[in-house]
C-alpha cells in the first residue's frame, strides 16, 4: 500500500490529492471502513453485569487497614496550589540553589543534544524509492534513500541521537522492509521484525 | 437539591478506604464502553460479558495500582483490551475461531442474488479481521470499527500517536494482503 493511501486513510489527504491510480484503490478501502463501521456488533453490557461483578467482589477478601495505609502513602499524588504559592514555592527552591555553597565553582557549559550521523544502507535494484522511518522519526519516512549511480544500492546519513532505535524501510511508498544486514532485531509484536540499531555517544 | 455526582477520582479514593460497594459506580460507568470493544474484538456476546466481567474484577483487585484515578476508565479499558487480546490469542492458538454469524446485519433483499454476494464478501472480510494478530485486530478494530481518532485511541491505550499510526498501517496491510489471499 502506498503511504499516501495510509494518509487518505488517516484523514490526512483527500481522494482529489492520490494519484489516479491509488484513487481506486482508496475507494475500495472508504467502502470496506465504511461497512466495518456500520456493521459492527453493537451492544450495551448486560444488565446482570454490575450484579455479577458485585458479587464475586463480595467474595475477595478485604485489604486491611495497614494494607490500605501503605497503598495511600505509596500512591501517587497529584498537589494543587494556589498561583501566589506556586511561585513563593518557585522563588524559595531558586534561592536555596543559589546559596548552595558549592566546592566546584568551574562553570559547567549546558550539554548539547549530540547526533550522530548514522549511513543506512538497502540493495533494492527494482525501487523506485527508499526511505527509512524508525522510532526517531516517529516512524514517519522522514528520510529518503539516494541511489545517485542507479546501481541499485540506496544510501542516507541520517542524524540520530544515541540510543538505541527501531527501523525500517519503505520501499515504493508501499512496501515495509526489514533491513536483511541490520546486527539485531526485534519482534514488533504484530508478526513483523523491525531492525535493531544501536547508537553510541559520539566522542 | 440534586445528589451531587462522585468523580471518578473520588470513587477510588472511597473504594481504596473500604467503600467496595462505590466500585459499582465505575461499572455502571465503564461497562457499556469495556463491553463494545469486547464484543467487537471477539465478535461473541457470551464471550465478551465474560471478558468484561474479568476486567472489572481485575480492576477491583488492582485499583490501588491506578496511578491517575481521574482517568480510571482510559485504564479498566486497558485490563479489558488486554484481557480481549489473550483471548483472541488463546483462541487463534486452538484453531477454533468462529466466524460469527452476521445476525446483527438485518437488511431487506431487494436484491437476492446481490444480498448474497454482498453478504458473502462481509463474511470474507470479517473473517480477514479474525485472522490478523490480536495486536493488529486490537489497533484496526478501535481506528475503523469503533472509528475512534488516534489522539483518543493513544490516550486510552497510552501510546504515542506515531507508534499507534504504525500499528494501524502494518494492520492495513496485513489485511489487504489475507484479503488477497481469500479472494
Amino acid at each position: 500500500m502506498k503511504y499516501d493511501l495510509h494518509r487518505h486513510l488517516d484523514g490526512e489527504l483527500g481522494t482529489d490529492a492520490l494519484d489516479p491510480a491509488a484513487r481506486g484503490e482508496a475507494e475500495q478501502w472508504d467502502r470496506m471502513v465504511a461497512s466495518f463501521h456500520r456493521e459492527a456488533p453493537r451492544g450495551d453490557a448486560p444488565v446482570w453485569l454490575e450484579q455479577r461483578v458485585m458479587a464475586e467482589i463480595a467474595t475477595l477478601p478485604e485489604r486491611g487497614p495497614v494494607r490500605r495505609a501503605l497503598d495511600w502513602l505509596t500512591r501517587p499524588a497529584s498537589v494543587r496550589l494556589s498561583p501566589l504559592a506556586g511561585a513563593l514555592a518557585t522563588a524559595a527552591l531558586v534561592l536555596a540553589i543559589v546559596w548552595m555553597p558549592n566546592a566546584d565553582e568551574t562553570p559547567i557549559a549546558p550539554e548539547a543534544d549530540p547526533v550522530v550521523y548514522v549511513q543506512f544502507v538497502l540493495e533494492a535494484p527494482s525501487a523506485t524509492s527508499v526511505a527509512v522511518a524508525g522510532d526517531f522519526s516517529d516512524w514517519e519516512p522522514a528520510f529518503a534513500l539516494q541511489d545517485p549511480d542507479g546501481d541499485g544500492v540506496w544510501s542516507a546519513r541520517v542524524p540520530v541521537q544515541p540510543g538505541v532505535h527501531a527501523y525500517m524501510f519503505l520501499v515504493n511508498e508501499t512496501s515495509w522492509q526489514t533491513d536483511p544486514n541490520a546486527g539485531r532485531y526485534q519482534d514488533d509484536g504484530f508478526g513483523n521484525r523491525n531492525a535493531v540499531l544501536a547508537v553510541g555517544a559520539s566522542s | 437539591m440534586a445528589p451531587v455526582e462522585r468523580t471518578d477520582a473520588q470513587v477510588v479514593r472511597d473504594v481504596l478506604a473500604g467503600d467496595r460497594d462505590a466500585y459499582r459506580l465505575l461499572v455502571r460507568r465503564y461497562g457499556d464502553a469495556l463491553h463494545g470493544h469486547a464484543l467487537r474484538m471477539s465478535r461473541n456476546a457470551d464471550e465478551a460479558a465474560d471478558l468484561v466481567q474479568r476486567a472489572f474484577v481485575q480492576g477491583f483487585k488492582r485499583l490501588h495500582t491506578c496511578k491517575d484515578p481521574d482517568r480510571v476508565g482510559a485504564w479498566l479499558f486497558r485490563i479489558a483490551a488486554n484481557l480481549c487480546k489473550d483471548h483472541v490469542r488463546s483462541r487463534q492458538r486452538r484453531r477454533d475461531v468462529p466466524l460469527a454469524p452476521l445476525a446483527d446485519v438485518v437488511r431487506g433483499a431487494a436484491d437476492p442474488e446481490a444480498e448474497a454476494q454482498a453478504a458473502e464478501t462481509r463474511t470474507r472480510v470479517w473473517g480477514a479481521l479474525q485472522a490478523l494478530t490480536p495486536e493488529q485486530r486490537e489497533a484496526f478494530v478501535l481506528k475503523h470499527v469503533e472509528g475512534r481518532s488516534y489522539e483518543e485511541i493513544a490516550a486510552v491505550m497510552d501510546l504515542s500517536v506515531a507508534s499507534l499510526k504504525m500499528r494501524v498501517h502494518r494492520a492495513r496491510e496485513a489485511l489487504k494482503g489475507l484479503l488477497q489471499e481469500l479472494a
